[in-house]
């Protein structure tokens, strides 16, 4: 279960590391500015997430989706409210970005896995499976650079996929792959909806209304709106000035 | 306090991540090569060969014992400098993963400390021949070498906490560090030795209390080749790595939660 009450996370608008520099210096020296500017990346969310419940985030870019998926996965810390998580959280890297170019696909799958707590003994008994899900046949033995991002999206699934944990955290990674993956996919996410708690962030509404049993829209970083996909949705897509839901690569 | 004896306890608990972070992070930095792990070898002993070809050959000192003195300070110093150097750019460099999962970040400037620490052995493995051709002398005070190394592994891991924070902040601090390390070296007991240099006598002791670094290289040259116990100045790098440590641990426990938003 996750539960998230009142969460504000607080960010400080910097121009660029280089100024950062000098920031860092002024701030050290002089007492602290309060002429930092700040922006709050999410503020005054709650929400729970049951047990086997799948939730899905929509909202335009930059409306604070990730950095909510990566509070639940306790990168940062609330500035503000609470967040508690009963049970393991596995995070998905997305679309592979956790990689380490030069390894194998192989070298990966256990670096990832250890990664979110996995132990070495655990991999060892599922990367047959992770492997086969991911379709990668001899590529696996390859270095993941020569890998294309839809073989990188489909390994990383993989190993969340598989990975046992109680809450699956999933950031824009169902639209990679091609038309059968997807597919494959979709039959996994039906497999584990029920057994896991799934946050789902996407911007294709077909596969939020698909998989997910509530949706949460998020605007500038305050929900704006929760409850039944379809409802939601709607509501989202006409705030967004968009006539009809965009084509689905479906 | 508390948070200090926390972050250990993490640490620890992750000590597998450690482990798995190291080995495919030395995986991936040799896979390219032809010569692969040789280089490991090969890194130390050809640096080794160009300061012999400068001290001895250009500037015509050096006694007969030069090569393995230098080969255990240079190996030594190069464990310290390295790490430093990584650790500078230890968070930036990883900013995805820090940014997908939870983990003590420390183990990333920590992974580059151990890494540096299997470039030391590396190195060692080249210099036992050596201190049989060089005709060191062999003595119980050898037993003294993993508390040397232990010393300086806990300096080491103090300055890198610090310059693993600063760095994240201040990116500029890699181009400081490398002119600091490099003057640092020079005015270390690596390519010279104290009763040599053109430090004046009555200023020895003065110059041993004044760089920690002094008394432990010494020491180091002590135990392995001159058969005898370690300097008493080592002392002085105790106690700097010591409370170096602690100042590293402390900071870097108070910043860490900081560092995920700055990246």
């Amino acid at each position: 279960m996750v539960k998230v009450d009142d969460l504000g996370i607080k960010f400080k608008m910097e121009k660029r590391r280089r100024s950062r520099a000098l920031v860092f210096l002024l701030e050290r020296s002089r007492k602290r500015q309060q002429s930092d500017r700040e922006f709050w990346a999410l503020r005054h969310v709650s929400f729970t997430v049951e047990r086997g419940e799948t939730l899905g985030i929509i909202g335009s870019n930059g409306s604070g989706k990730s950095t909510l998926l990566r509070v639940i996965a306790g990168v940062y810390p609330p500035d503000e409210g609470k967040v508690s998580v009963s049970g393991e959280v596995s995070t998905l890297f997305s679309l592979g970005t956790g990689f380490n170019m030069e390894l194998s696909g192989r070298d990966n799958i256990y670096l990832n896995g250890i990664m979110i707590g996995l132990t070495k003994n655990q991999i060892d008994g599922i990367i047959d499976v992770i492997i086969e899900f991911a379709e990668l046949g001899e590529f696996i033995d390859l270095p993941v650079r020569i890998y294309s991002s839809g073989m990188r999206a489909r390994l990383g699934f993989a190993i969340a996929m598989h990975s046992d944990k109680d809450i699956v955290l999933i950031d824009e990674i169902m639209g990679a792959g091609d038309a059968a993956f997807r597919q494959k996919a979709d039959a996994e996410m039906d497999r584990i909806m029920g057994e896991r708690t799934v946050l789902l962030v996407s911007h294709s509404m077909a596969t939020i209304e698909k998989h997910a049993n509530r949706v949460i829209w998020l605007n500038k970083g305050v929900i704006a709106g929760m409850g039944e996909p379809k409802e939601v949705i709607e509501q989202y897509l006409a705030a967004s000035k968009v006539k009809k839901p965009p084509p689905d690569l479906d | 306090m508390y948070k200090m004896i926390e972050q250990l306890k993490n640490i620890w608990q992750r000590r597998e991540l450690l482990h798995y972070i190291v080995k495919f992070q030395m995986k991936a930095e040799n896979k390219n090569k032809v010569l692969g792990f040789v280089w490991s070898f090969l890194d130390p002993l050809l640096l080794c060969l160009t300061y012999i070809v400068l001290v001895h050959y250009i500037f015509g000192r050096g006694g007969p014992q030069f090569p393995i003195l230098l080969f255990i300070a240079l190996i030594s110093w190069r464990w310290f400098a390295s790490s430093l150097n990584r650790s500078v750019t230890s968070i930036t460099s990883k900013v995805m993963l820090i940014q997908s999962v939870r983990f003590p970040l420390a183990i990333l400037p920590l992974s580059g400390i151990i890494i540096g620490f299997f470039d030391w052995l590396f190195g060692f493995v080249i210099l036992v021949p050596m201190l049989f051709i060089f005709e060191a002398s062999f003595t119980v005070n050898v037993l003294w070498l993993p508390v040397l190394l232990l010393i300086e592994f806990i300096g080491i891991v103090g300055a890198c906490l610090i310059f693993a924070v600063v760095g994240t902040y201040l990116a500029d601090l890699g181009n400081i560090i490398r002119f600091v390390i490099r003057l640092c070296f020079y005015l270390s007991p690596i390519l010279w030795a104290v009763e040599e240099g053109r430090i004046p006598e009555r200023l020895h002791t003065l110059y041993m209390l004044c760089n920690p670094f002094a008394g432990l290289l010494e020491s180091y040259k002590n135990v392995l080749i001159r058969g005898m116990p370690p300097s008493e100045y080592a002392i002085v790098g105790t106690v700097v790595a010591c409370v170096a440590f602690l100042i590293g641990l402390w900071y870097f426990s108070r910043n860490e939660y900081r560092l995920v938003k700055v990246i």
